[in-house]
């Protein structure tokens, strides 16, 4: 895999082996932590075996949310900077983090239906989450919208600074109206009273969540200033027919 | 050049236009006026849903006004490439966007003020509703709507689908605004709870995305 583009045309392809151990670790994290998740961790006493979903439902939460700052992020230093490479990492952080956001929103109600009895409750995270999923499917389809050139990035960026600011709003307003609506009582929270080995297999997920969002977004990084780069090729070539 | 000037000449212009094309206006009033017809045939409406839901029906009335009316905001402008006129003018983006939401904001009010007796005689409003708690929350709320739907208006015209864009990019972010506004309105219609978390709320996302959308307006006038 070479990596650079820019290498002159006659320069050997330098192999670099880190992605593909990068891939391969975190391919055998995700096998360790699905054992773990399936059969290390102890069968939960009230919800029974529907609850090792919570090991894939957690940490895709996690793996989302930092995702989606690692858009934030890019978004403004992409204005500050205008860096292409900045923008690709904002593509990347979003498309991304939509992927993750939709496991754990379809996860979610699978969850729930023979917990609570109900597909979807109302409460504060829940409703938090799928605004967040609304707010970066929308950003993805105005990328998918404007056409490439120097101004997508452009209106992308302002739109990811819109929902930097939205988000704690967004946060704030949602939980004074779920306790205003107090939804049916919920279990008590993934963190209140975790036995030692269900924590090592939410650790486990954890992290095999964590390296493959950074894979994905490594990838899609890199995609995209491919992607850049030929467009830009593409054109020379059309000027340079004419 | 003045900011000021450049302002108040955007917001009188837009207001010119849209006086004079008045068959528009007539026909985006009798829109908002067959909005709330067929929401009360839709919602069988009576005084028990009003005291339920009157906030959440009025809001999604006055969404669809305002989508229509901003969608007007820069769509007018691709006549006689006047946006080109916009993009490249020396005067400050941020007076031009501020001019654009000003008259959009005047608009969608003059919709909402055709739509709200409606609203109160149709769906017999109680007659303990706070009138003047409807209104404000109509201001501070027609306020965010506009404020963003004009930064996302100018957006989209830069890209497909341009109507399709707008109501996409808009609600998303809209989201804490029409809950502010939902609960706000429902609130001063029943009578029943406390609306002040939510007027301060809307205050301050009024602050905010004014700001914001001032700061960054000219990402989108930005010409290609």
């Amino acid at each position: 895999m070479p990596s650079s583009f820019a290498s002159p045309p006659d320069a050997p392809a330098r192999e670099s082996s880190r992605p593909q151990l990068a891939i391969l670790a975190t391919l055998a994290l995700l096998l360790i932590a699905l054992y773990w998740a399936l059969i290390g961790a102890p069968t939960e006493a009230t919800m029974g075996t529907i609850q090792r979903i919570f090991y894939y439902h957690v940490p895709a939460a996690f793996a989302a949310w930092t995702a989606f700052g690692v858009n934030a992020i890019a978004s403004i230093a992409y204005l500050a900077r205008r860096s292409l490479k900045a923008d690709a990492w904002a593509v990347a952080g979003a498309e991304v983090g939509l992927a993750f956001l939709t496991i754990n929103l379809i996860t979610g109600p699978i969850w729930a239906r023979p917990v609570w009895g109900v597909w979807w409750v109302w409460d504060a995270r829940l409703t938090l989450t799928l605004a967040m999923w609304v707010m970066y499917a929308s950003y993805l389809i105005l990328r998918q919208l404007t056409p490439e050139g120097s101004l997508q990035p452009r209106l992308a960026a302002a739109l990811a600074i819109f929902f930097a600011a939205d988000i704690p709003i967004d946060y704030m307003s949602i939980r004074w109206w779920a306790t205003q609506h107090p939804s049916p009582v919920l279990f008590g929270g993934p963190d209140s009273g975790l036995a030692p080995r269900m924590l090592v297999a939410l650790l486990l997920s954890l992290a095999a969540f964590t390296c493959l969002m950074a894979i994905l977004v490594w990838m899609r990084y890199r995609q995209q200033l491919a992607r850049v780069e030929i467009t830009r090729l593409r054109q020379r070539l059309a000027l340079a027919e004419e | 050049m003045n900011d000021w000037r450049v302002f108040l000449a955007v917001l009188r212009r837009d207001l010119r236009i849209e006086l004079r094309t008045r068959e528009a206006m007539l026909a985006m009033g009798f829109y908002a006026l067959l909005v709330i017809v067929i929401f009360s045939f839709a919602f069988n409406a009576d005084a028990a849903l009003t005291a339920r839901a009157g906030g959440g029906l009025l809001w999604v009335a006055f969404l669809f006004a305002a989508l229509v009316a901003l969608d007007r905001a820069f769509l007018r402008e691709s006549a006689e490439a006047s946006l080109t006129g916009l993009q490249t003018t020396p005067a400050s983006p941020a007076a031009i966007v501020g001019g654009k939401f000003a008259s959009s904001f005047l608009l969608i009010l003059a919709l909402e003020a055709v739509l709200l007796p409606l609203f109160a005689v149709l769906f017999n409003a109680p007659p303990a509703t706070r009138w003047w708690g409807v209104i404000a929350t109509m201001l501070l709320g027609t306020w965010a709507l506009a404020a963003n739907g004009t930064y996302f208006s100018a957006m989209s015209v830069h890209a497909r689908q341009r109507g399709l864009l707008l109501p996409l990019l808009l609600l998303p972010v809209s989201i804490p605004a029409i809950l502010a506004m939902v609960q706000a309105t429902q609130v001063y219609l029943s009578g029943a709870g406390v609306a002040n978390y939510w007027l301060k709320l809307l205050v301050g996302y009024d602050i905010i995305f004014t700001l914001l959308g001032l700061a960054l307006a000219e990402v989108v006038l930005a010409v290609e």
